[in-house]
Formats: C-alpha cells, sequence, structure tokens
C-alpha cells in the first residue's frame, strides 16, 4: 500500500499533512505518535472511512478510489474503536457478517465453515449463541476480531485495539495481531497509544506528530532515546528485554 | 500448543476446525423455527382480529344489511392493513438507520411535514383545482413534494449532526413544531370554506379513513419496495454502524438516503390514509424486536406489520363496538403508547 502526500483539513486547519509512506506487505505496522498526531485520521484515510482532501492511497497497484467498495471489502477489513451495536446479535451472527462481501445475506456451506474457524481461531466457541452486547470488552473486541478473519483480508487495520482493554486482554489482542500476521500471512496496520505494545509486537513503527511523519522505519530505527523524545516532548530511556527496545518514561 | 498445528498458508486455517455438521445445522434450526413458530402465533391472532373486526355485530339474517356491513369494514381493514405495514416497516427501517430503537419517524415530525405539505397544497392551489378534488391526484402531489423536502431536509439533518441521536432528535422536535406552526398560519389565513373542504381530508383517522387511495396506496408501496430491493438487504448490515457497514463494502451514504426516501414515502401514505397515530410506529417496532429478539429486518419488519394489523383492527373493534366512537383509537394508542415508550426509557437508560 503506497501513501502519497495525504492531507486532511478541518475548517482549513491540516491534521493530516502531506504524508507520505509505504506499507510493507506482510508485515505488522504500527501508527504511533502524541494525541492530535493524525495517526487515526490517517487510518481512516487509508481505510476508505474518511474522506481525504489531498493525495494518493495507491493500493495493491489501483488508486483506493478506482476500487469497487465491495471488492475492496475483500482484501481489507478496518476495525474501529467505537462499535456499539443496539440490536440483538450474536456472536456468530456478528462473525457471519463477515462473510457478507461474499455472500450478500445468503451463507454457503463454506461460508459456515469459514465462520465456524473464525469463532474457534478466537476461540469464543462457549459464547456463540451469546448476545454481543452481554459480553466484557474483552470478548467483544475478539468477536470482532474474529469477524474481521471471517472476512478473510489480506489487509487488517486495527484503530487502538488495545483501549479499554486491561494488561491481560490488551496483551492478548497485541499477540493476536502477531499471530494475523505469522500465521495467516496478514499485512497487519494498527494505531497504538502504548509504545511498547508498538515496539514488541511490530516490524515497522510509523511514529507521528503534529500531522506529519516524525520518523518511519524498523523497530529498532525509531525506538530511539532522540526520536521519541522529539515526538513526545518526554524524556525517555530504552532497554532491551528479549531483544527488543522497550521504553521507559515517567 | 494449538499455534504449533497452524500451517503459514492462511487458506489452510480455514480447513482446521471440522464442526460437526449435525450440531450445527441443530443450532441453526432451533432459532429458525422458535421465530416461524412466533410468526404463525402472530398470523392467527390477525385472522381472528380481522374476521372479529368483519363479523362481530353483523346482522347475517339480513343480507342487504350484511352487504352494508361488509361493504363499509372491508375497505377500513384494507386500510389497517396498509397503514400497519407502512407505519411498521418504515419504523424498523429507521430505527436501523439511525442505530437507535426508541425513535420513530413520528417523532422527527415526519407525518407534521405531510399534514404541512397537503395543507399548503391546497392552500396555494386552492380547493377548486384538480389538485384538491382528485384524492388520487392530491395525494401523487403530495408524495412527490413530500419525497423532495423530507430527503432534503432530513439527510442535511443527519449529515450535519454526524448521525448523533441526541441532536438528531432535537432538531426532529424542533422541526416537528415548526412544520406544525406553518400549517397553523396558513390555515388561519384561509378562507374558511377552503378549510372546511381541506379539514375532511386533512384529519384522516380510523374511523374516518381515506379510502379513495388505497389503489395508488399499493402501487406506491410496491414500487418503493421494488425500487429499494438491493438497499432493503443492506439493512442487516447497516445494523452495524456506518464503520463496519464501509467496512463490508457498502455505499453507506448512497444507501441511507435512499432508505430515507422510503421511510417517508411509508409514512405519508399511511398519514394519509389514517391521519398521524404517532406511537403505533414506535409500539410495533418494539414489541416486534422484543418478541424475536434478532437482527434480521425480514422478520423484524413483517413481525411488525403483524402486531401493528393485531393493534389496529383489535382496537377499532373496541372503539366501535365498546366505545361506540366516543374514543377514538388514537387516544388509546397515544396513551399506551406513551406508557410504552417511558417503560423503554427506563428500562434501556444507557441506549440514548
Amino acid at each position: 500500500m503506497n501513501i502519497r502526500k495525504l492531507t486532511k483539513r478541518y475548517d482549513g486547519k491540516a491534521v493530516v499533512d502531506g504524508v507520505s509512506f509505504t506499507i510493507p506487505k506482510g508485515k505488522v505496522t504500527s501508527l504511533i505518535g502524541p494525541n492530535g498526531a493524525g495517526k487515526s485520521t490517517v487510518m481512516g484515510m487509508i481505510s476508505r472511512l474518511i474522506a481525504r482532501d489531498e493525495g494518493m492511497v495507491d493500493f495493491e497497484g489501483k488508486e483506493m478510489k478506482q476500487w469497487k467498495s465491495r471488492e475492496l471489502s475483500k482484501r481489507l477489513a478496518i476495525l474501529t474503536q467505537h462499535n456499539n451495536v443496539q440490536m440483538k446479535l450474536t456472536v456468530r451472527e456478528l462473525v457471519a457478517f463477515g462473510r457478507f462481501p461474499y455472500s450478500g445475506n445468503r451463507l454457503t456451506a463454506e461460508d459456515e465453515g469459514i465462520i465456524d474457524n473464525a469463532i474457534s481461531y478466537m476461540e469464543l466457541e462457549e459464547f456463540e449463541q451469546r448476545f454481543i452486547d452481554e459480553l466484557s470488552g474483552g470478548q467483544r473486541q475478539r468477536a470482532y476480531i474474529a469477524m474481521v478473519i471471517a472476512q478473510d483480508t489480506d489487509y487488517v487495520l486495527l484503530d487502538e485495539p488495545t483501549n479499554n482493554l486491561d494488561i491481560y486482554h490488551a496483551s492478548n489482542m497485541m499477540k493476536m495481531a502477531r499471530r494475523l500476521c505469522d500465521e495467516l500471512g496478514k499485512t497487519v496496520i494498527l494505531v497504538l497509544h502504548e509504545l511498547n505494545y508498538a515496539a514488541f509486537y511490530s516490524d515497522y513503527i510509523c511514529a507521528f506528530a503534529n500531522g506529519r511523519i516524525e520518523k518511519f522505519g524498523t523497530v529498532k530505527e525509531v525506538m530511539q532515546k532522540d526520536v521519541l523524545g522529539k515526538i513526545y516532548n518526554v524524556d525517555f530511556e530504552i532497554m532491551e528485554i528479549q531483544g527488543k527496545p522497550l521504553s521507559i518514561y515517567y | 500448543m494449538r499455534a504449533s498445528s497452524y500451517v503459514l498458508n492462511k487458506k489452510r486455517i480455514f480447513t482446521l476446525y471440522p464442526q460437526l455438521e449435525e450440531e450445527r445445522a441443530e443450532r441453526k434450526t432451533g432459532s429458525r423455527a422458535d421465530i416461524r413458530t412466533k410468526l404463525m402465533i402472530l398470523s392467527i391472532l390477525v385472522l381472528l382480529a380481522a374476521a372479529a373486526y368483519l363479523t362481530v355485530g353483523v346482522h347475517f339474517e339480513n343480507q342487504r344489511l350484511m352487504n352494508y356491513a361488509f361493504s363499509l369494514r372491508t375497505p377500513k381493514l384494507i386500510v389497517m392493513a396498509i397503514a400497519a405495514f407502512a407505519i411498521g416497516g418504515a419504523s424498523i427501517v429507521f430505527q436501523s438507520i439511525i442505530n437507535n430503537t426508541i425513535v420513530t419517524p413520528c417523532l422527527l415530525g415526519m407525518n407534521s411535514l405531510y399534514t404541512l405539505i397537503h395543507t399548503a397544497v391546497v392552500f396555494f392551489a386552492g380547493s377548486g383545482s384538480i389538485l384538491a378534488v382528485n384524492a388520487n391526484l392530491a395525494f401523487a402531489a403530495d408524495l412527490i413534494l413530500m419525497s423532495v423536502a423530507a430527503t432534503f431536509i432530513y439527510s442535511y439533518l443527519f449529515r450535519k449532526t454526524n448521525h448523533n441521536v441526541l441532536y438528531v432528535l432535537l432538531v426532529g422536535t424542533v422541526l416537528s413544531s415548526f412544520f406544525g406552526s406553518l400549517q397553523g398560519t396558513m390555515i388561519r389565513v384561509m378562507d374558511p370554506n377552503e378549510y372546511d373542504s381541506l379539514l375532511a381530508t386533512l384529519v384522516a383517522s380510523l374511523s374516518n379513513i381515506n379510502g379513495e387511495i388505497i389503489t395508488v396506496s399499493l402501487l406506491v408501496l410496491a414500487g418503493v419496495i421494488f425500487l429499494l430491493r438491493k438497499e432493503l438487504a443492506l439493512l442487516d448490515v447497516i445494523t452495524l454502524g456506518k464503520n463496519q457497514a464501509i467496512n463490508l463494502g457498502v455505499d453507506y451514504d448512497r444507501t441511507i438516503r435512499r432508505l430515507l426516501w422510503g421511510v417517508t414515502i411509508c409514512i405519508a401514505v399511511a398519514t394519509a390514509m389514517v391521519g398521524p397515530i404517532s406511537f403505533l410506529g414506535l409500539i410495533i417496532a418494539n414489541l416486534s424486536r422484543q418478541l424475536f429478539k434478532t437482527y434480521r429486518h425480514s422478520v423484524l419488519i413483517t413481525g411488525a406489520t403483524l402486531f401493528g394489523m393485531v393493534l389496529l383492527m383489535g382496537g377499532q373493534l373496541i372503539v366501535e363496538h365498546i366505545f361506540v366512537y366516543s374514543v377514538p383509537i388514537s387516544v388509546f394508542i397515544t396513551v399506551g403508547g406513551g406508557l410504552y415508550f417511558l417503560y423503554l426509557l427506563l428500562k434501556g437508560r444507557k441506549s440514548i
């Protein structure tokens, strides 16, 4: 996925200002940065949820806007933070929606199999018939991930997937993102607040500040004292644990 | 230990967990059968209500009296069925568009808009003009104006407020009284004779139905369903919210615009036939949601329609034979609906 000079303005003020980078295929890439740096807006624009003002997004050799929405939904899945469903929907029915781009409202036997496997993959079998609004935050998040798995796309975009989750569920979520990449060969793009999750679980980090890319590179390249200090305006110490650079800030 | 059994080839994961076919089939038919039973019971209730409405108090021994009673009651029955479908369907679709189950199109002033347009047509064209004299033509004019005005107003409102329920409700309430005031002004300025002839068609109610437009209404509703057949199939996905719908490949803005247009037409049809019965949509849509506990709109809309028929037919039966027309059914619907609305609010306080 090639992103060129992406720009978004609200009331004349650019919140994303000429952002260009290329997302490596088959890797986990995290977008980080302080509040209001524009990382979620970039995520919205590369997933067609937010209309962009300027720039190009080249997806698999074709401009994003040239793709048919239905076709795109077989190649790219996005999960945002706010998912409140008012309707009575069971976990299985939610996961089944992942097959909508392929089969519409009529599920084939193959779809049913894929749904079963997505539910098993997220270990949701026992919740299968429970209603979404009766689940805890962590379980609900897993149900949505299962839906994304059933959607069977090459690209998976997760907007702050660890938000509102405790440490246990948040780290499980990150491990899941890693597995989506390693086991299922997906390109995973995350927007993250926690620096160390980004450092520990991703391959590449794209650091934003003030609507621009401050630094894009491998985890080791970005997780530097001076780079992070400049982005966040806080003093950092970098330690190496299990071969990964982790940051300490206070 | 599970991780080791995965193969990197992503297509393979979908063959790793074979589930028992029978178990899955049983689960599926279980909930389906449940829904079917409930639909059957509701349908039987509808038939009973319809039969009772047609036959109670009819003098079967006198052929002419019997025919006379049927000729009065049959059109009413048809009108009630059409209204139940139009109101039930519109309410369910509208709730799914705005992703909130305690909102109905009437709360946003859609039927005030209809009465305003109907008054405006007579006001500007005059009660002697063909637009006012011919019921079908008047209805057609109303529908066209209504679809243009409502699509413009409400899709703009939704876009501007970013589908925020509280804002939509607030603006809707203001719009509702605004349309009402505009209509009130026109009536006051109007020639009394004009007003008199307008009133006959303006305050349609279940005791004074507008039976002339049955055929046109049926055609209009059939046309709406035909034109929106693709969008109606997307309703289930739209329930998931804007982001998820787009993620699953739905052209969201266009779909919402078209569905909203359909809702407007349905409300216009119902208001023209039986007058404004604000709370009916709220009652039947929520009863259907509570009973069927599903997201599938084919079931929900059918359920709401059946509930609507039972309520209207049964209610009208009581009004005509027990209260002998002294209390119109809209009073019961408003009182009952108001209480039900309060109950829904208190039950699901967090849902607003």
